[in-house]
C-alpha cells in the first residue's frame, strides 16, 4: 500500500513538473522562423495546406509601408482575407507574384493559377506549404550571411544592414503606389518608463517613418494624439498592442530592452 | 403632295436617317459618346475615382502641416469618394476601401492634433 502511494506521489510530482515546463512559456523561434506567418482564411476549405509567409524575405527587399499601405495587407495575420481570385486579379500577393514582374533580374512566380492540374498544383506549394517539405528558393542563412548581426529576432540588424547598403528597400511599385512628396520627419521624443530606474525610451520617428510612413501606425496602432494621453504598459505591449504589433512579430523583439530604453537615468 | 413638298419631305427623312446612323456609328467607336447614348454616364464618372483617390491619398505625407480647413476638406472628399469605390467589384472594393480608410483616418488623426492645440 505504501509503495502504491509512493508511486502515485512520484507520478503526480513528475506530472506537475511537466505541465509547469510546458505551461505558458513560449519557445523562441529560430532566426529564419521569426516573423513567419501562417495564413489560413480559405486554404483549408480549398483543400490546400495553409500559406506560410516568411516576413524576413520580403522585408529584406521592401518597406513595410509598400505592403501594408499601398498593397493593403492588414497588420494582423489573417486580417486581409486574401482569396486566390484577388491574387489572380493582380491584387495582394498577385501585385508582384503575377509571373510578369521582374525583380532582381528574375520573373516573380505567379501566386495563383487560373486553372489547376496535377502539374500546376506544384506552384501552389511554394506558398501553401504548411507541414510540407518544400525546397525554398532563398535560404535564410545564405542570404543573411554577411548581414550585421543582432541578438534576437531574425538575428539580423536590419537597420544597420540598410545603412551599410546590404539591402535596398523598394518603397513603391509603378501602377500601385501613389506618387508622394518626401515625408517631413516628425521629431523624436522620449517616454518615461514607469519602473523606477529603467532608462527612458527615445522614440525615433525617423527610423519608423522611413519604413512605415505615417498611416501605418496612426491611428490604427497609436490612437492618442497628444503626448502623454495614451498610457502604454509593457503588459499590453507584450500582448501585441502598440509597439508590440511589430516588435515581437517582425521587428526586433521586446526582449531586447536596451534597443528602446536607451536614455540613461539621471 | 407637290413635287417640292415631296422633295423636302424626302430630304428631311434622309437627314433623320443619316443622323440616326451617325449616332449608332459614333456610339460604337467613341467611348464617351457610347456612355451618353447607352446611359453609362456613371461608368465615365467611375473612371475619375482613381484620380481623385490618388489626389487625396498622395497628401498623407503633409498631413501634419495642413490647416484645419484643408484637413476637413480632404476628409470630406474621402467621404464623397467612398460610395464610388463601393460600386467597384469585390476585390477592388476591398483594396481601395481599406486604402482610402487609412488616408482618411490619418487626416482625422492630424485634425485631432490641430484642434487640441
Amino acid at each position: 500500500m505504501k509503495k502504491v502511494l509512493l508511486m502515485a506521489l512520484v507520478v503526480l510530482v513528475f506530472a506537475g513538473l511537466t505541465s509547469a515546463a510546458t505551461g505558458v512559456k513560449k519557445k523562441r523561434p529560430l532566426p529564419e522562423d521569426y516573423g513567419k506567418e501562417i495564413i489560413d482564411n480559405y486554404s483549408d476549405k480549398a483543400g490546400l495546406p495553409a500559406v506560410v509567409f516568411d516576413h524576413w524575405l520580403h522585408r529584406s527587399n521592401f518597406t513595410c509601408r509598400l505592403c501594408h499601405v499601398d498593397i493593403g495587407f492588414a497588420m494582423k495575420v489573417g486580417g486581409t482575407g486574401i482569396r486566390a481570385a484577388d491574387n489572380i486579379k493582380g491584387y495582394y500577393c498577385g501585385t508582384c507574384h503575377n509571373g510578369k514582374m521582374v525583380f532582381d533580374n528574375r520573373k516573380v512566380f505567379e501566386s495563383c493559377a487560373r486553372r489547376l492540374s496535377d502539374e500546376d498544383n506544384r506552384p501552389c506549394n511554394r506558398c501553401h506549404s504548411l507541414g510540407m517539405r518544400v525546397k525554398k528558393e532563398h535560404e535564410f542563412a545564405k542570404l543573411t550571411e554577411k548581414f550585421p548581426k543582432e541578438r534576437f529576432g531574425n538575428g539580423v540588424d536590419w537597420e544597420k544592414a540598410e545603412d551599410e547598403g546590404r539591402i535596398r528597400l523598394v518603397d513603391s511599385i509603378e501602377g500601385v503606389s501613389i506618387k508622394r512628396k518626401p515625408l517631413t520627419i516628425q521629431k523624436d521624443f522620449n517616454l518615461a518608463a514607469k519602473v523606477q530606474g529603467m532608462p527612458e525610451i527615445i522614440f525615433s520617428h525617423k527610423k519608423h517613418t522611413v519604413w512605415s510612413g505615417c498611416e501605418l501606425c496612426h491611428p490604427e496602432i497609436f490612437v492618442g494624439v497628444k503626448k502623454g494621453t495614451t498610457k502604454y504598459s509593457m503588459v499590453e505591449i507584450f500582448d501585441g498592442k502598440y509597439c508590440g504589433v511589430c516588435h515581437g512579430t517582425v521587428a526586433f523583439p521586446l526582449l531586447d530592452c536596451q534597443r528602446c530604453h536607451t536614455k540613461p537615468v539621471q | 403632295m407637290g413635287r417640292n413638298e415631296r422633295d423636302i419631305s424626302m430630304k428631311k427623312c434622309g437627314i433623320l436617317f443619316l443622323a440616326i446612323v451617325t449616332g449608332i456609328v459614333i456610339s460604337f467607336f467613341v467611348p464617351a459618346a457610347e456612355n451618353i447614348f447607352l446611359g453609362k454616364g456613371v461608368v465615365y464618372a467611375q473612371a475619375d475615382w482613381k484620380a481623385e483617390f490618388e489626389d487625396i491619398c498622395s497628401k498623407t505625407q503633409d498631413a501634419m502641416s495642413f490647416t484645419v480647413v484643408e484637413l476637413r476638406s480632404l476628409i470630406e472628399r474621402a467621404d464623397k469618394l467612398k460610395p464610388l469605390i463601393q460600386k467597384l467589384d469585390e476585390t477592388e472594393r476591398k483594396v481601395y476601401l481599406k486604402r482610402l480608410q487609412m488616408c482618411r483616418d490619418l487626416f482625422v488623426f492630424a485634425l485631432g492634433e490641430k484642434e487640441k492645440k
